[in-house]
């Protein structure tokens, strides 16, 4: 018996949860969130159901506050792995003009990702929805199993977890249950780049550092990507060499500063950082267990 | 004096060296004074740096300096040069230091900024080479004899006190003029360093060219008015991650 790689035997387990839930489930689906780890959820994907295209669509809940580099990839990926995309936005927020400026990021992560996404699998009945989320992302996600069971108002109750001794997943639904998995729930960042790296995988140029117009906000590196950011009086945008270790709306998401503009120097750095990638996003530091409240009210 | 001694003992240069501690190009300029000139010839001095000029400066001294340079310039001046932050210790806090010295400590400091070659992208067949070509001859050679070629930027200077904001200028001959800012400069601190330039402009009669790195100046309204009524002040910003310094 040959030895796997640790990344092989991450890549195997996550071929494994993706087909155990096409074979289990009925309507699945693929979050798509343009990221990293949607990028190698994406990559996972095809290579188990290769030499066909998964056999489910992709689900990108748009906030219309994304980086403009992540629209392009969104777009240009599309038209190339042949897959289904499907766009959902709020219409409701679309309406009320919800942004993160005028409303705050709290409300703004709540209408137009939790609200946007429970709308998008209600509207197609997507019993089973693939989320590119770890375990060494943040606490909430580090305690949610790889089979995450939501009630019929897609609600989160993380005292009442099924076990998943051995890697046996029970995926039987009770009544209008539906199921959040994450395939990558093992993976952490650092694997994540590796795999990256020696799969060649395309991933948005965000990721890389460049020098790109940044305001500070509350010790925050915010990206001037577009004219609706609305800039303090007299303040003038400083080009600064930083990147992006997560991708999110661009007026919520920091960015570090770094002179790693390759994936080897990227995974150097990841080597020597000791703070998790998900310090920049704003949302997650909106309040005390602002994550796992935002996933028991729905989000992924 | 004693290293003189030694040697008319018949110490060798090395020996005598060994013996007080001086180095050998000091024990043969003191002989050599000593055999021009007897025993006044030979220069005395305290040992060491004079004060002042220590490797690192004095604590009170560099928060001189550091005051200094978070306010502003002497007037009709773009930044702090070293002659202007001598000239402050000087009649300020009445110590002498030189400039070489506060190169030295903006060394240290992390504030030195070299100027960068802007003229051997001339020919250079690469990104730089074109942008050169295109953007910064043109204005160079409408400047024809004058020498307003400025060039300069914005960035930020890690230091264990906190992050440091600074604009920096090079003129024609790659003098350093510099600003500090505890939080990012805002459109006014610009505007304050190009309304210099023009000033000192003014009093030579002729255009101005500023080369420019580090802020999205267009994305200010106040600097793109403030650009729209100049004239004689032509901007050129450097686009990003054009690498000049490598």
């Amino acid at each position: 018996m040959t030895s796997l790689t640790h990344l092989q035997r991450l890549e195997a387990e996550s071929i494994q949860i993706m087909r155990e839930v096409v074979a289990e489930t009925e309507n699945p689906v693929m979050l798509y969130s343009v990221g990293k780890d949607s990028a190698v959820m994406l990559h996972l994907a095809r290579k188990a159901f290769a030499p066909s295209p998964p056999p489910f669509p992709l689900l990108h809940v748009d906030t219309r506050w994304k980086f403009r580099a992540m629209y392009e990839f969104r777009d240009n990926m599309a038209d190339e792995i042949g897959m289904d995309l499907l766009v959902h936005i709020n219409p409701e927020g679309v309406e009320k003009d919800i942004n993160p400026f005028t409303h705050g990021s709290a409300i703004h992560t709540d209408i137009m990702k939790t609200e946007g996404l429970k709308q998008a699998l209600d509207k197609y009945g997507f019993d089973a929805a693939f989320g590119g989320a770890r375990r060494d992302e943040e606490k909430s996600r580090a305690k949610e199993r790889i089979f995450s069971f939501r009630t019929a108002q897609h609600r989160w109750d993380p005292k009442n977890q099924r076990p998943e001794l051995w890697k046996l997943y029970n995926t039987r639904k009770n009544g209008k249950e539906s199921i959040r998995v994450f395939p990558i729930s093992n993976w952490t960042e650092l694997d994540i780049w590796q795999y990256i790296y020696l799969q060649n995988i395309p991933i948005v140029p965000l990721y890389y550092a460049a020098e790109r117009p940044v305001v500070e906000r509350d010790g925050a590196l915010i990206m001037v990507d577009d004219e609706r950011m609305p800039l303090e009086p007299g303040e003038v945008p400083m080009m600064r060499k930083v990147r992006f270790r997560t991708l999110g709306c661009y007026p919520l998401t920091g960015a570090v500063e770094s002179e790693a503009d390759t994936l080897p120097a990227i995974i150097q750095e990841m080597l020597l950082t000791k703070t998790s990638e998900r310090q920049g996003r704003v949302i997650d530091s909106d309040s005390a267990a602002s994550m796992e409240k935002k996933k028991q009210e729905g989000y992924f | 004096m004693q290293a003189v001694k030694l040697r008319l003992d018949g110490l060798t240069v090395p020996l005598v060296s060994q013996q007080t501690g001086l180095s050998a190009p000091t024990i043969s300029a003191a002989w050599k004074a000593f055999r021009e000139g007897g025993w006044a010839a030979v220069p005395v001095r305290p040992r060491g740096r004079l004060k002042g000029q220590a490797n690192v400066l004095d604590s009170a001294i560099q928060q001189w300096l550091w005051e200094a340079l978070y306010t502003q310039p002497p007037a009709g001046k773009p930044g702090w040069s070293s002659a202007d932050l001598a000239a402050f210790l000087r009649d300020e806090h009445g110590v002498e230091l030189t400039q070489r010295g506060i190169e030295h400590w903006w060394e240290n400091q992390g504030l030195k900024h070299e100027p960068w070659p802007l003229s051997t992208l001339a020919k250079q067949r690469s990104q730089r080479g074109r942008w050169y070509r295109q953007a910064v001859a043109p204005q160079f050679d409408r400047l024809g004899g004058a020498d307003q070629r400025w060039q300069g930027g914005v960035r930020r200077v890690a230091h264990p006190q906190g992050s440091v904001y600074q604009l920096y200028l090079h003129g024609l001959r790659g003098r350093l003029w510099m600003r500090c800012f505890k939080r990012p400069p805002l459109a006014d601190d610009y505007l304050a360093v190009m309304q210099t330039l023009i000033g000192k402009s003014e009093e030579n009669k002729g255009p101005i060219a500023l080369v420019f790195h580090g802020a999205w100046l267009s994305a200010s309204p106040e600097v793109t008015a403030w650009l729209t009524q100049q004239t004689m002040f032509w901007l050129v910003p450097v686009p990003a991650d054009m690498g000049l310094a490598s």
